[in-house]
C-alpha cells in the first residue's frame, strides 16, 4: 500500500449540512435535458404554432375575425399537460438514481421541487409575456388568442395569466410525480384503490352540493375568482401533494 | 481497527418472505469484504439496509457511527450502485459521471475518465442501449470514482467478460491501495475474488453463517481422499460437509484442519488430502442438507 494513503479517517471534514446537497439534486433533474427543457418548450411553442396556424387555415377558408369575434385557441394548456407526464418521468427515472447517488430521499425531493418550481416560473413567465405579446398587437395583428383569454387577463392582465399558468404547472408537475411516486411505492392495485377512493370524495362532493342545491352559489363563487386568486387557491391541492409525495417517497424504495 | 459499519439485531420481512433474520455483523473500516451467499441468501437486502435504500423492521444499523437512514452526514460517504442498476432514460455515459461527480464529495474525474477508456465504455451510446456488461462497467466505474468511504458492489461483474472483469478487480485493488476505504463486494465468483478479499460474511437464508477473515478460512476445512473405510476411520465425529462415493474410494470434506496425530495416521492410510478452496468452503458450507448434483453418487452430509 502506499505510503501517502488518503484514508477516510485522514479527510475527515465539518460535518455537512444536511442540506448541502440540494443543489446536486436539483441539476439531478436537468442531468438529461430533453425531459423538463426542450420535450416542455416543443409542446409548448409547437401546440402554439399549430393552433395560430389553424386559425389562419380557417381565417382563409372565409372566417373573419375581429376584435369582436376573436379566434381563441386552448392550445396553451399543452405544455401543462406534458409537463404532467415529465413530472410522473421525474419520480419513475430519477428516484432510482438519485439513490444510487446516496441522495436523502428527503434532499432528492428538494431537489425535485426546486426543479419543478423552476420549471414553473419559466412557464409562467412566458406565458405571461406572450399574453401581453398577444395584447399588445391585437390577437398578433389577426385576433388569435392562445394565452391573453379572457377569463385570464381580465382582472390582472398578463401577470395574472402568468400567475395562473404557473401554478397550474406545478400542480399538474406535482400531480403526475405523486402518482407516479405512489406506483413506486406500492402495487397497481392500491394505486387503482388509491384513484378509486378519489374518484368516491369527488363523487360525494359532488352529490353534496346537488342534494343541497348549491350549484348557483360554487358558480358564483368560481366566477368571482380572478386569475391571481385561482392561483392562489392551487397554493392548497400544491401543498398537499407536497406533503403526500414526501409521506410516499420516505418508504419508497429504488 | 474501527468498525465502519455495525448491524445490530437487524430483521427484514417482505410479506411472508424473511430477508434477514436477526443479523448481527461489523464490517471493519479499510477493509475489503466479501458478501457471499447463494441466491436469495439476503446480499442485497443486507446491502440495501445498510445504504438506506431499505430499513429494517428490527434491529439497528450504523455507518461511521450514524444510523444511515435519511442522514446526510453519512450518506454522501456510502455508494451503492445496484447490479440492476436504473438510469435517467436517454442519459450517456458522461451524464451519469457528471451526476455522481456532484453528489460524491471525493469524486476523482480523472479515474472515471481514465476507467471509460479502459473498459471502452461508449460515449455516444445511451445507457439503456448498451449491453449488459457496458452497463455494468458504468456502474463499476461510479462505485470506484466515487471513492467513498463505503462502497458496495452487488455482483459488479454481470455481463462483463474476463478481460473486463480482470481489469475492474486490477483497479479496484490498485485504487484500495492507495485510497483505502471499506468495500463490500457481493460475488457468486468467490476464486476470482478470493485474491481481493480480506474478510468473509456468508450469508444463508437471512442468517450470518460466517463472518471471518479470509486467513482464518485455510485451514477450516479439508478434502480427504481414499478408500471408504481409511476415510471413515479419520473422519469419525467430524462435521462431514460433503461426501462423495465413487466405488470403494470416497471424498469426503471435513471440518477443521487435522491434528499432527491424524496428518501421520492419514499418511498410514494412504488417503489424500487436499485444501479447500473459498469457492469450495462456501459451496458446502451452504449446501449442508442440500444434495448437490454431479457425476458421482453423493450423500448430502
Amino acid at each position: 500500500m502506499s505510503a501517502i494513503a488518503h484514508t477516510e479517517t485522514t479527510v475527515r471534514a465539518p460535518a455537512p449540512s444536511s442540506f448541502a446537497r440540494v443543489p446536486a439534486a436539483f441539476k439531478l433533474q436537468f442531468t438529461v435535458p430533453s425531459a423538463l427543457v426542450w420535450i416542455p418548450l416543443m409542446a409548448f411553442f409547437g401546440a402554439w404554432a399549430i393552433s395560430v396556424g389553424v386559425g389562419l387555415w380557417v381565417e382563409a377558408a372565409g372566417a373573419d375575425f375581429t376584435a369582436q369575434s376573436p379566434f381563441y385557441s386552448g392550445a396553451s394548456q399543452a405544455a401543462v399537460w406534458c409537463l404532467l407526464f415529465i413530472g410522473a418521468y421525474a419520480a419513475s427515472h430519477t428516484f432510482s438514481f438519485a439513490m444510487a447517488l446516496s441522495f436523502s430521499r428527503r434532499v432528492y425531493i428538494f431537489g425535485v421541487l426546486l426543479a419543478f418550481g423552476l420549471v414553473s416560473v419559466a412557464y409562467g413567465v412566458l406565458f405571461g409575456l406572450l399574453a401581453a405579446l398577444e395584447q399588445a398587437t391585437d390577437g398578433l395583428g389577426g385576433h388569435f388568442y392562445t394565452f391573453a383569454l379572457p377569463f385570464l387577463v381580465a382582472d390582472s392582465g398578463a401577470v395574472g395569466a402568468g400567475a395562473l399558468a404557473a401554478a397550474l404547472c406545478l400542480a399538474a408537475m406535482l400531480f403526475g410525480f405523486f402518482w407516479a411516486i405512489l406506483y413506486r411505492r406500492v402495487s397497481v392495485m392500491a394505486v387503482t384503490i388509491v384513484a378509486l377512493a378519489l374518484g368516491v370524495v369527488i363523487l360525494a362532493a359532488v352529490m353534496l352540493v346537488t342534494t343541497n342545491d348549491w350549484w348557483p352559489e360554487v358558480g358564483e363563487w368560481v366566477m368571482n375568482q380572478s386569475a391571481l386568486t385561482g392561483a392562489g387557491w392551487f397554493l392548497i391541492p400544491i401543498v398537499g401533494l407536497i406533503l403526500a409525495s414526501y409521506a410516499i417517497i420516505r418508504r419508497a424504495t429504488p | 481497527m474501527e468498525t465502519a459499519i455495525e448491524v445490530s439485531g437487524v430483521s427484514r420481512h417482505h410479506k411472508s418472505t424473511t430477508a434477514l433474520d436477526n443479523v448481527s455483523v461489523r464490517f471493519q473500516r479499510d477493509t475489503i469484504h466479501g458478501l457471499l451467499g447463494r441466491n436469495g441468501a439476503g446480499k442485497t437486502s443486507l446491502m440495501s439496509v445498510m445504504t438506506a435504500h431499505d430499513w429494517p423492521d428490527a434491529g439497528d444499523v450504523r455507518v461511521f457511527g450514524h444510523r444511515p437512514y435519511e442522514n446526510e452526514q453519512v450518506l454522501p460517504r456510502i455508494c451503492f450502485v445496484r447490479e440492476d442498476q436504473k438510469y435517467i432514460d436517454d442519459a450517456k455515459v458522461h451524464h451519469a459521471l457528471n451526476a455522481a461527480a456532484l453528489a460524491f464529495p471525493r469524486w476523482d474525474q480523472d479515474l472515471a475518465a481514465r476507467l471509460c477508456q479502459e473498459f471502452q465504455v461508449p460515449e455516444k451510446t445511451r445507457i439503456k442501449k448498451m449491453s449488459r456488461g457496458q452497463r455494468s462497467a458504468v456502474g463499476v466505474i461510479i462505485g470506484l470514482a466515487s471513492r467513498a468511504g463505503v462502497t458496495f458492489f452487488d455482483e459488479p461483474y454481470m455481463g462483463l467478460d474476463a478481460v473486463a472483469r480482470q481489469l475492474f478487480y486490477d483497479r479496484l485493488i490498485e485504487d484500495y491501495s492507495e485510497h483505502p476505504r471499506t468495500i463490500v463486494l457481493s460475488s457468486h465468483l468467490i476464486d476470482e475474488i478470493a485474491h481481493l478479499i480480506e474478510n468473509v460474511v456468508l450469508l444463508d437464508h437471512g442468517k450470518i453463517l460466517l463472518d471471518e477473515p479470509v486467513e482464518d478460512l485455510r485451514d477450516r476445512a479439508v478434502t480427504l481422499v481414499g478408500r471408504a473405510d481409511a476415510v471413515e476411520e479419520i473422519t469419525r465425529g467430524r462435521e462431514i460437509l460433503h461426501e462423495e462415493l465413487m466405488g470403494r474410494t470416497t471424498r469426503v470434506t471435513v471440518l477443521g484442519a487435522l491434528s499432527l496425530s491424524e496428518q501421520r495416521r492419514v499418511q498410514q492410510l494412504d488417503i489424500d488430502v487436499t485444501p479447500v478452496s473459498l469457492q469450495q468452503l462456501i459451496v458446502r458450507l451452504t449446501s449442508r442438507g442440500t444434495p448437490v448434483s454431479t457425476d458421482t453418487e453423493e450423500v448430502a452430509a
